[in-house]
């Protein structure tokens, strides 16, 4: 299929979309995007108890998930297992909706689920959980499908899972694993996403390659952005940050940030606003940082908003479905946040703070 | 090169107008199919996800046949 689609995109590049389903996918897309919850649902959802939270959902479109599940779990894992459900399903029929260079795009992007699947096994058997602990967490949203992750999930030893992934393109990265470096190797898989990410779009030939390239490496550029604010707040060493700058940012290219690297905290805050992402973060920035919540909220917050508006610019292009994806993706976290939080009996204000609505 | 000339001469007028008229239905329904092959496939898409939006989609899907229309209005005034 990848042969295939190779092909055509060879055969026909200057043709934009070659191949692809844009009209029917798109539109299917805003359909979609139609049955997300209203953001009026949100502050409603703050001032109900647990319970009717539950039933809300229950009766949402995450009906069938909740059902489904509802023999083996209860409580607030039930609705966790049930939005991961939903999340997964949602995204494997964008994967398989979409044709030629469309589907190739979304599932480069979500292979970011296949990578965090590998990780949570990987995770799960470092601390010696139960198979069905790991299954619980895995989130098959990607290509990898669930049968294959659990079954990866059942093996022994960290080793045979290695090597029963040793056909994909994460197994050079994994090879390196001695059994003691995990979080290296997270982060090299992290890292290797996103260069696999701009190889994918290095040349982009068509509009949407292009608009694609440019969202990626606006998304590089917020987490750039906010890991050095983490770790500048926490006054970590620029050694240690410059090992984890991804590279290929859109505004905040490597070299910027290398000029950026040695500064303390103020400065580096100060020569923020020269960058376009100053506009939406001056309010909260200041020179002493307790907390850094707020920020990367009104981060993803800006990420989500371009998204929306750009897909009014572009209608028939890769971004409506990006900016349901990452609608989607926020749903999901902002809901988990409220049971998680109404379960944690957290304080409303905590709650509120964390969510990206 | 004299037989063609000698075709031309004796060809029909009835038979041109009725390549003409055929020319206009032909080549506008080959346009209208064109134009809709998008707007239903988008219409098939939302339908999928929400059945309620199938009058809408059938009437988008089907205003493109109005360029067929006139082809045959056309076809009707040159026959």
């Amino acid at each position: 299929m990848g042969l295939l689609q190779k092909f055509t995109r060879k055969s026909s590049p200057k043709q934009s979309g070659s191949g692809s389903n844009y009209a029917y996918v798109t539109a299917r897309v805003r359909a979609m995007k139609s049955n997300l919850l209203p953001r009026e649902t949100y502050p409603r959802l703050m001032n109900m108890g647990i319970d009717e939270i539950t039933r809300f959902i229950g009766e949402s479109q995450y009906k069938q998930d909740v059902d489904e599940l509802a023999r083996t779990y209860d409580g607030v894992d039930l609705f966790e297992h049930a939005l991961n459900r939903n999340l997964a399903v949602t995204f494997t029929k964008l994967i398989n909706i979409s044709e030629g260079e469309l589907n190739y795009l979304i599932s480069e992007y979500l292979r970011k689920y296949d990578i965090w699947s590998i990780k949570t096994i990987l995770r799960g058997k470092y601390c010696d959980a139960s198979v069905e602990e790991i299954n619980d967490s895995i989130v098959s949203a990607g290509q990898l499908s669930y049968p294959f992750l659990s079954s990866l999930s059942e093996k022994e030893s960290y080793e045979s899972i290695i090597d029963a992934l040793s056909g994909t393109d994460y197994y050079p990265t994994l090879k390196g694993y001695d059994g003691t470096n995990l979080s290296e190797i997270e982060n090299q898989l992290d890292k290797m996403y996103y260069t696999g990410l701009s190889t994918t779009v290095d040349n982009p030939k068509s509009n949407d390659s292009k608009l694609f390239s440019k969202f990626i490496r606006t998304e590089i550029d917020i987490k750039n952005l906010s890991t050095l604010f983490r770790l500048k707040n926490a006054g970590v060493e620029k050694d240690e940050i410059a090992d984890l700058i991804l590279e290929g940012g859109l505004h905040l290219s490597i070299k910027e940030i290398e000029k950026l690297l040695p500064l303390p905290f103020s400065e580096f805050v100060q020569s923020l606003e020269k960058y376009p992402y100053w506009e939406n973060i001056s309010g909260i920035v200041k020179t002493e940082m307790d907390s850094l919540v707020e920020l990367e909220t009104q981060l993803t917050k800006s990420n989500i908003k371009s998204a929306s508006s750009f897909s009014h610019v572009y209608p028939l292009s890769i971004v409506p479905i990006m900016d349901y994806i990452l609608n989607k993706t926020n749903e999901v976290r902002n809901l988990r946040i409220i049971l998680r939080g109404k379960a944690a009996d957290l304080d409303e204000e905590i709650i509120r703070n964390q969510l990206v609505i | 090169m004299v037989d063609a000339a000698a075709a031309v001469v004796y060809m029909d007028p009835a038979g041109l107008k009725a390549i003409g008229a055929g020319l206009a239905v032909g080549l506008t329904g080959l346009a209208s199919g064109i134009a809709e092959r998008d707007i239903g496939s988008a219409a098939i898409g939302a339908m999928a996800e929400n059945e309620s939006l199938f009058g809408k989609g059938l009437i988008l899907t089907v205003i493109p046949e109005t360029i067929v229309i006139f082809g045959l209005v056309v076809a009707l005034l040159i026959s």
